[in-house]
């Protein structure tokens, strides 16, 4: 049967989110996955270029513009999780027209500077 | 755990040695929110239009059983769906602020929390696609409407079908599947989207050539009021209607009457298939003779008006003419041209051009179709062309 993507929000309009597009993969410090955990600190330069710290890292992106939106699907009710399932009903619920591309390798930052002996 | 503090959120700026002045005083902190893992939530790349319709309240659909591939559906454009990955991790984050953003609020130095709600290494990609009608017709076919008279039992079958029903059968936007029911002239009866039998629907328009003859309209003037009182006693009048608006174009004069400009083009091709239909193939000079006598007094019949009707084998001895239908023929490009090839192994392009027409994409020709399907050869100086395989 044909699935609508509803949308949340109801008259007003679908929020707007942002993408942050990072290499490599996310991995959790601590066992247990990801969900609660902190992922590190966004701040902006004053010229609005985006500056990423996560772990010992800095990282340095760019705001892109997506000539392509996308719109966030919300799956709904219980089902297995996993790639996305066309035939499951899903819930529009943000739009997403801006990403943060980091793509600069990550600069570490040196905690500790050993004296020299 | 507990939120960062503006004071940690500084302590970590001083560690990664960045200067506080040359940053925008609003910091967010980002964590993962506690579902973000299980894959609730996917990305959907939208196509042009699509981001704008969605802003203005319009839905989408995704249409197709489980064992199609799903599509899809704006109010009125269909897309194929298909997983693309990423080698990068794409977080999606609620409540992020652009520095525009954070420039046009001016706040004090503050933190926003922001929890990332999901993140993938995938999205859906759309491409625009045809949308797949084929099913549309066979579903009707399964109980067209014979007329009054031949109403089958009720109790026995049950295949038939509203708008809603189609909606949620035919992978296509609702107005693809409007327009379609329109070209294949299926009318409403009780609620229902019924194909009018061809028998009946030749039965019917008879009554209606016959009128027109004993009458002396003009063929473009065909009185709705006249026919109606004329042949309401034979058949259902919203069926002499379905006629008329099937074979004519209607309009209204400035008495404000009702009249139908009768499509030549149409009544011949549809007596062409009458007669074709009653053998596998016809001596093309006794069909045109028989063909010509058939039509209203008034019409001249020519074989282009059999595109995608009949093919003419020109290479028999006398030429032949036979039925081939191309709503008879596969919906699927590939299996589009083994089938052409099968029937006929080398075609000219005049010949194969109504049997491909309906599977050209949004801005493609039949040319660039026949150069990837096919392979083209001359033949006594003409170009022809055959599969690009071999066909068992």
């Amino acid at each position: 049967e044909a699935r609508c993507l509803s949308r949340s929000g109801g008259a007003g309009g679908l929020a707007q989110w942002v993408l942050v597009e990072l290499q490599g993969e996310v991995e959790p410090r601590q066992s247990g996955g990801l969900g609660g955990s902190v992922l590190g600190d966004l701040h902006y330069t004053r010229q609005g270029v985006p500056v990423l710290i996560v772990g010992h890292h800095i990282l340095y992106g760019k705001v892109v513009q997506l000539e392509k939106p996308f719109a966030v699907l919300v799956k709904q009710g219980a089902g297995e999780p996993g790639p996305a399932q066309p035939h499951a009903r899903y819930t529009v619920t943000a739009l997403i027209k801006t990403k943060l591309l980091f793509k600069t390798r990550p600069k570490p930052i040196i905690t500790n500077v050993p004296k020299k002996v | 755990g507990a939120m960062r503090s503006r004071a940690e959120v500084d302590a970590t700026l001083q560690t990664a040695k960045l200067n506080p002045a040359e940053l925008l005083p609003v910091a967010h902190c980002l964590s993962f929110a506690p579902q973000a893992g299980t894959g609730e939530c996917c990305l959907l790349q939208l196509e042009p239009g699509l981001c704008a319709e969605l802003e203005e309240g319009r839905s989408l659909v995704i249409r197709g059983e489980k064992d199609e591939q799903a599509v899809l559906c704006s109010k009125d454009k269909t897309y194929d769906m298909k997983i693309a990955d990423t080698s990068n991790m794409l977080l999606f984050i609620p409540g992020c602020k652009t520095p525009e953003q954070l420039n046009a609020d001016q706040a004090s130095c503050n933190i926003i929390h922001s929890q990332i709600a999901g993140f993938s290494n995938n999205y859906w990609e759309l491409r625009r696609c045809r949308p797949k009608l084929k099913k549309l017709r066979k579903l009707l076919m399964e109980d067209p409407y014979e007329g009054p008279e031949n109403q089958k039992d009720k109790s026995l079958t049950f295949s038939k079908y509203t708008t809603e029903d189609l909606l949620s059968l035919i992978q296509a936007s609702e107005e693809e599947i409007l327009h379609q029911l329109q070209v294949i002239d299926a009318c409403k009866i009780e609620g229902y989207w019924r194909i009018v039998e061809f028998d009946y629907e030749m039965k019917l328009l008879n009554h209606v050539t016959q009128l027109i003859d004993s009458e002396s309209w003009s063929l473009s003037k065909v009185p709705l009021c006249t026919c109606l009182e004329e042949l309401g006693s034979l058949e259902p009048k919203e069926m002499i209607e379905h006629i008329l608006l099937s074979y004519g174009r209607k309009y209204i004069d400035d008495a404000g009457e009702v009249y139908f400009e009768m499509n030549e083009d149409k009544i011949c091709r549809a007596i062409a298939q009458m007669l074709l239909q009653n053998a596998v193939k016809f001596n093309l000079s006794e069909f045109q003779e028989v063909w010509q006598q058939s039509v209203p007094e008034g019409m001249t019949t020519r074989l282009d008006q059999l595109k995608g009707l009949a093919l003419v084998d020109k290479s028999s001895r006398p030429e032949t003419i036979f039925l081939l239908k191309v709503e008879d023929l596969p919906e699927s490009n590939q299996e589009r041209f083994n089938s052409l090839f099968s029937i006929r192994e080398k075609w000219t392009e005049v010949d194969i051009t109504p049997y491909i027409q309906d599977l050209c994409a949004e801005k493609q020709t039949v040319g660039a179709l026949l150069t990837k399907y096919a392979r083209s050869s001359m033949q006594n100086g003409v170009k022809v062309y055959n599969s690009r395989r071999p066909i068992s």
